[in-house]
């Protein structure tokens, strides 16, 4: 238990910060227990590597400042090419998706329905429009028997 | 404000003022973070990016220079965490001069004897070595309260973490770097009596 006291000492706060009553538990407690000893002197040389770390400071170079204006102007001159290049392609996938769009509509406005009516006129034998109108002046020279038989479709037995 | 507003509205020499009144303060803090200094450069460079083009978020409440600390942080922290964190350090990747500041600095006069600028550049540079085995966050808190003595409200401020995210990183932190260390004086000791044996 006491182990784990010292420890948490230790790991509670930062080390500057541990007061004459924390450094006198610590270190009564370190001289019967070598494992809070070492973590004690680990935490000791932890803060001396921290403090010499963030003591070290670098100044600006001499030409820093050009360099990030330089940088800046750079990647404002790439954002604007590059927005320019996208309204540029964004227009021409507008355009072109509109002129397929008429092109599709005049295909399916002039194009489609001849060849429907053709196609029709030459997948059909008959169509109503043959039987009814084409056929009318032949029907009417017909006799009544080829009359039914076109009509019907069915050859009138002959009467025994 | 009258060179931030400047600044904003496109104005290049303002913002080259702003450069070179904040610059070595950018500097020092990214150098507390970064060992190398085309590391430190490279985010004093990003930080000023960064700064003008959120010129327009920068209200006039705060100073300058605490919002410029600001995005330093992060820039640095951003940078600390997509560099490669190093394995676990060993004895055997220490130098001869690192291997015997730790052997003096465990002796009751190390303390006394921790002065000369090359002995402290020495420890820098340990520092730096033990802090890169640890993740980002760990490096940032361990940095900013156990390094340069910042409050939790402080170290709040500048990340944006909440308090108590603060306070559980700095403990797991503290305890990831003894524990490193101790792993490095136990490996001394181990090595120092098999020498003299």
């Amino acid at each position: 238990m006491r182990d784990e006291h010292i420890i948490s000492l230790l790991e509670n706060g930062p080390f500057a910060e541990l007061n004459e009553n924390d450094l006198v538990t610590i270190r009564l407690h370190v001289g019967d227990c070598d494992g809070c000893l070492s973590a004690f002197e680990a935490a000791q040389i932890s803060r001396l590597l921290l403090q010499e770390h963030v003591a070290v400071e670098f100044e600006p170079p001499p030409f820093f400042h050009t360099r990030v204006l330089a940088t800046l102007r750079e990647r404002q001159a790439t954002n604007d090419s590059w927005s320019f290049s996208k309204v540029w392609r964004a227009a021409g996938a507008l355009a072109s998706s509109m002129a397929a769009a008429v092109a599709l509509l005049a295909v399916f406005t002039f194009v489609v329905p001849e060849n429907q009516i053709t196609s029709q006129q030459a997948s059909t034998g008959y169509s109503a429009e043959e039987v009814i109108l084409g056929q009318t002046a032949q029907l009417e020279d017909a006799s009544d028997g080829q009359l039914l038989t076109t009509i019907y479709g069915v050859d009138e037995e002959p009467a025994r | 404000m009258e060179l931030a507003r400047a600044a904003r509205e496109g104005d290049e020499s303002a913002f080259e003022e702003i450069m070179r009144r904040y610059s070595p303060r950018v500097f020092r803090f990214a150098a507390k973070f970064f060992r190398q200094r085309s590391l430190v450069e490279e985010a004093a460079q990003e930080v000023f990016l960064k700064a003008f083009t959120e010129l327009g978020s920068f209200e006039g409440r705060g100073s300058m220079e605490g919002w410029l600390t600001r995005i330093t942080t992060n820039t640095c922290l951003n940078l600390l965490r997509s560099s490669k964190r190093r394995p676990e350090l060993t004895l055997s990747d220490l130098s001869h001069d690192e291997t015997n500041w730790l052997d003096n600095n465990l002796t009751a006069a190390a303390a006394a004897q921790h002065q000369s600028t090359e002995r402290s550049l020495v420890a820098a540079d340990l520092a730096g070595r033990v802090l890169q085995t640890l993740p980002a966050d760990d490096q940032l808190v361990l940095t900013l309260m156990d390094g340069e003595d910042a409050s939790v409200k402080e170290v709040v401020n500048l990340t944006g973490w909440s308090e108590s995210k603060v306070k559980v990183q700095a403990f797991r932190a503290r305890r990831k770097m003894r524990e490193a260390v101790e792993k490095l004086l136990a490996r001394g000791r181990k090595s120092g009596s098999t020498r003299t044996a």
